[in-house]
C-alpha cells in the first residue's frame, strides 16, 4: 500500500516536473515567435515561363551544397528540389548546424575527403581557400550580370556572390512619426547634430532611449569598428589600403579622423542605449520586440535583422529603414549620406574533389539561379535576399530588404567590405565591449586595436 | 591451458578494444603532436616542419596564460565547492531521512542535462530573471545582469558548474557511505568516538577511495570545461571568462592558428595529466581497508 502512494507520488512530481520543463520556455517574451497557428505569407513562384536551357547531359548528377546562411535553409531545400524537377539535377543542401563556424566545417569536411560541391561562405573564407580549393569561375557568363559585386583573388572570381547584404540605423518610422507629430523624413538627417537634435526631440516626446545598441561582439567589432576601414573612401581597395597603412605603422589611429569620428558616432548611440544602465546585458531577441513595439526607435543592424523583427510582430507594410552611420557634421561627406552594402555571403565552387560533371552542374545550377526565370524570382521571394545581379527584375519584399535595395540602385549605398583577419571580430569585439561598458577610454581602445594589427604578419 | 589460450584470448577480449583505444586516442594524439612542430594551417595540402616555433608562439599569447591562470582560480574554487557540498550532501542523505531516495534523484537532475543546455538556461536566469527580480525589489545584488561583470561571471560559471557537477559527486560518495561497515561504526562508537573525532579518524580513512575519484573527476572536468564556459558566458564579458580549453579552440579555429592552438592544447593536456596524476597518487595513499 505504501509503496503505492509512493509510486503514484513519484510519478505525479516527474509529470509536474516534464510540464514546467516543457512550458519553462514559454513565458515571459511580449510574442510568441513560434506560433503555429501564425499563417506564413509566401509569395507564389511563377513557373509558367522559364526559357533557361539545361543541358540534357548532366542528368542524374547529384552535387551537395553546404549552407551556412541558417535562415535560407528551408528556402534553398526548396530551390533544389525545384532545380532538380527541371535539370534532372540533384542538388544536396546540408546545413551548418548552430555553433559550427562555416569555416571549421568546411575544412573538416575537406580533411575528411568529402568536400561538399558547393559551400557558402563568408568573403574572408572565400578568400582563405580560393587558391587552395576553389575552381576558377572567372568565365562563367554571369560574372557580367554582377560586376561590382565580384570578389577577386590574384585576378581571378572563385565566388559566386548570392546576396547583397546592407547595414545601418534600422529606424521604426511609425514610432518616430507619433512621438514628434509630424511625418518624419529621413533624408533630411545627413550631420551627427542633426541625428542628435532628432534624438533629443524623440527623448522629450516620451521615447526616452530611443536606440538599441547590441553588445555582441560580432556587433562592435565587424559592424560598428569595421567603419572605420570602410569609410576610408568607400571602397574595398580603400579599406583594404587603410588596413595595410596601420599594419605599417605609417597611419596612426590616435590622430585618424575617421577613428574620431566613428568614436563619437559611438558615443552618441551608447548615450542615447535603452540598456545603458547595464549595457553589456542587453538582449538580442529584446532589441527586435522593443524596436517592433515602439520602445525604441532605432536598432543599428542589417537585413538580416528582419526575421527577428517580422517575429516580433512586424509586418511586410510596415514603414522601416535604414539611416547611414553618421561620422560628422559635413554634410557632403558620403558616409553622412549613404549605407553599407555589400556582397557578404559567396558560393564557393570545389576545383579540388569534385568530378567534372559535378562542377558543370553547379555551374549550370548557379547560372540557372541568375538567368532562368524561375530561379531569379526564387532568389528573391523564397530565399528573401537581395540579388547583386542586375538582370533580376524582382525586388525584394521586406521593408530592410527594400529599402536597401532602393539604396543600391539610387547610387545612396556604398560597396566596401573590409576584408580583416578573422578573429578581427572577436578580439577587437571584446576591446569595445569594454569601452561600452564604460570601462576604458578611447586611448586604451585605440591602443588595442594598434597592437592587433602590430601582431599580424 | 593459460599459456595456450594466451594469444586466442587476447585477440578476442583485448585486441577490438585495444584497436579502438588506438586508432581513437592514441594515433590521433601522436599525430596532434606532430602537428604542433608544423606550420600546418588545417586547409593546405604541404606541412612544414618548422621545429618548435609554435611553442614560441604559445609563450607569447599573453590572452593563454591568463586563461590558464583563471582557469587555476577556477579549478581551485569549484573542485573545494563541489566536493564539499556533495559530501556533506551525501552524508545527510545516507542518514535515513525522509525522501533521500528523491532527493539523490532530485540533486543528480542536473547531471543529465547537457552542459550546452544548461549554460543556455542559466543565461537566461541570470540575464533576465535575475534583473527582473532585481527590478521589482529594488535589491541592488541582482540589479545588472551577473553575466556583465567580470567578477559575477566568474562567481556565476562557478554557481552553475558546482550546481551541474555537484549531484554526479553525491552519487559516488553516496555508494561510499553505503559501504561503510556498520560493524565499524558501532565499533568505534563503543570505544568512544562521536562526532568530529568519528569523521575525522574513522569516516575519512574508509571513504578515501570515492575521495579519489570525485577528486580526480572533478578535477578533470574543471580544468577541460568547455561546454558551460561557451554557453553560459562565451568569454563575455570582453573575454575575462575565457578558459584554457575555450581559449584553445578560438586560437585554432577562430584565429585560424592550428600549430599554436594545438600546443596550447598539448601543454594543457601535459599541466591536466600532471596534476591529476599527482592527486591520485596522494589519495591513493590514503586509502584504506576497513
Amino acid at each position: 500500500m505504501k509503496k503505492e502512494v509512493k509510486k503514484v507520488i513519484a510519478m505525479g512530481l516527474a509529470a509536474a516536473l516534464m510540464t514546467t520543463m516543457l512550458t519553462g520556455c514559454r513565458f515571459g517574451f511580449a510574442s510568441d515567435p513560434d506560433d503555429p497557428n501564425e499563417e506564413e505569407e509566401t509569395i507564389p513562384i511563377d513557373t509558367s515561363a522559364d526559357t533557361f536551357e539545361y543541358d540534357s547531359s548532366l542528368k542524374g548528377t547529384s552535387i551537395t551544397l553546404l549552407n551556412s546562411k541558417a535562415e535560407i535553409q528551408v528556402a534553398l531545400e526548396e530551390m533544389g528540389a525545384v532545380f532538380e524537377e527541371k535539370s534532372g539535377v540533384h542538388v544536396e543542401v546540408m546545413p551548418v548546424t548552430d555553433g559550427d563556424s562555416p569555416y571549421t566545417k568546411v575544412v573538416s569536411l575537406y580533411n575528411s575527403g568529402n568536400p561538399p560541391t558547393m559551400s557558402i561562405l563568408d568573403t574572408t573564407d572565400v578568400i582563405a581557400l580560393a587558391e587552395e580549393k576553389a575552381a576558377d569561375l572567372t568565365n562563367e557568363e554571369w560574372t557580367k550580370e554582377a560586376t561590382e559585386y565580384l570578389t577577386e583573388v590574384n585576378g581571378k572570381v572563385y565566388s559566386f556572390p548570392l546576396c547583397i547584404e546592407g547595414r545601418g540605423i534600422i529606424y521604426n518610422k511609425a514610432v518616430i512619426d507619433e512621438a514628434l507629430g509630424e511625418e518624419f523624413e529621413p533624408e533630411t538627417i545627413t550631420t551627427l547634430d542633426a541625428f542628435v537634435e532628432l534624438l533629443d526631440r524623440l527623448v522629450d516626446a516620451g521615447v526616452e532611449k530611443p536606440i538599441s545598441l547590441a553588445k555582441e561582439d560580432w556587433s562592435l567589432g565587424a559592424h560598428h569598428l569595421q567603419y572605420i576601414y570602410e569609410t576610408y573612401d568607400g571602397t574595398s581597395e580603400g579599406a583594404q589600403e587603410v588596413i595595410e597603412e596601420i599594419k605599417d605603422g605609417k597611419l596612426d589611429l590616435a590622430s585618424y579622423d575617421r577613428m574620431s569620428d566613428f568614436l563619437d558616432m559611438f558615443d552618441v548611440l551608447k548615450k542615447y542605449n535603452v540598456a545603458k544602465g547595464d549595457p553589456l546585458g542587453a538582449d538580442y531577441d529584446e532589441m527586435a520586440i522593443d524596436l517592433a513595439d515602439g520602445k525604441t526607435a532605432f536598432w543599428f543592424n542589417g537585413n538580416w535583422a528582419w526575421p527577428n523583427l517580422s517575429e516580433a510582430g512586424a509586418e511586410n507594410e510596415d514603414e522601416y529603414g535604414f539611416l547611414p552611420y553618421f561620422l560628422n557634421n559635413d554634410a557632403d561627406d558620403f558616409a553622412n549620406q549613404q549605407i553599407q552594402g555589400s556582397p557578404s555571403k559567396q558560393v564557393m565552387l570545389d576545383g579540388q574533389m569534385a568530378s567534372e560533371k559535378e562542377q558543370a552542374a553547379a555551374k549550370e545550377f548557379l547560372s540557372w539561379i541568375v538567368y532562368s526565370e524561375i530561379g531569379q524570382q526564387m532568389l528573391v521571394y523564397t530565399c528573401n535576399v537581395i540579388p547583386p545581379f542586375t538582370n533580376n527584375p524582382y525586388e525584394p519584399v521586406d521593408p530592410l530588404s527594400r529599402d536597401i535595395y532602393e539604396k543600391v540602385h539610387e547610387g545612396k549605398a556604398f560597396n566596401a567590405s573590409a576584408i580583416v583577419p578573422n578573429d578581427h571580430w572577436s578580439v577587437l569585439g571584446a576591446a569595445m565591449q569594454k569601452y561600452l561598458a564604460g570601462r576604458s577610454d578611447r586611448e586604451e581602445l585605440i591602443a588595442s586595436i594598434q597592437d592587433y594589427w602590430d601582431e599580424q604578419e | 591451458m593459460k599459456s595456450k589460450n594466451g594469444a586466442k584470448d587476447f585477440g578476442m577480449f583485448a585486441l577490438p578494444g585495444m584497436f579502438c583505444f588506438f586508432a581513437v586516442v592514441i594515433v590521433p594524439f601522436v599525430y596532434g603532436v606532430y602537428l604542433t612542430l608544423t606550420d600546418w594551417n588545417g586547409v593546405s595540402k604541404v606541412k612544414k616542419f618548422i621545429g618548435f616555433k609554435n611553442f614560441a608562439g604559445v609563450v607569447k599569447d599573453t590572452q593563454f596564460w591568463t586563461s590558464l591562470l583563471l582557469t587555476f582560480k577556477y579549478v581551485i574554487v569549484v573542485v573545494v565547492l563541489v566536493n564539499v557540498i556533495a559530501f556533506a550532501i551525501a552524508y545527510l542523505l545516507t542518514r535515513g531521512i525522509k525522501g533521500q531516495n528523491f532527493f539523490r534523484a532530485g540533486f543528480f537532475t542536473p547531471n543529465l542535462i547537457g552542459g550546452i543546455v544548461l549554460g543556455y538556461i542559466w543565461q537566461f536566469v541570470f540575464s533576465r530573471v535575475f534583473v527582473s527580480i532585481g527590478e521589482s525589489t529594488g535589491w541592488k545584488l541582482f540589479e545588472v545582469s551577473w553575466l556583465s561583470d567580470p567578477t559575477n561571471a566568474f562567481i556565476a560559471l562557478v554557481v552553475v558548474s558546482v550546481w551541474q557537477l555537484s549531484g554526479y559527486m553525491i552519487l559516488i560518495y553516496v555508494a561510499g557511505f553505503m559501504g561503510l561497515s556498520e560493524d565499524v561504526m558501532e565499533a568505534a562508537s563503543i570505544d568512544g568516538a562521536s562526532g568530529f573525532v568519528m569523521l575525522k579518524n574513522i569516516i575519512m580513512p574508509l571513504m578515501m577511495s570515492s575521495v579519489t575519484i570525485c577528486l580526480f573527476l572533478t578535477l578533470s572536468r574543471a580544468f577541460m570545461v568547455y561546454d558551460v564556459n561557451l554557453s553560459l558566458t562565451a568569454g563575455a564579458p570582453y573575454g575575462t571568462t575565457e578558459m584554457a580549453a575555450m581559449h584553445v579552440y578560438e586560437k585554432a579555429f577562430t584565429s585560424r592558428q592550428f600549430g599554436v592552438g594545438q600546443s596550447e592544447a598539448l601543454i594543457l593536456f601535459i599541466i591536466v595529466a600532471c596534476i591529476s596524476g599527482l592527486q591520485v597518487y596522494f589519495t591513493k595513499k590514503q586509502e584504506v581497508e576497513a
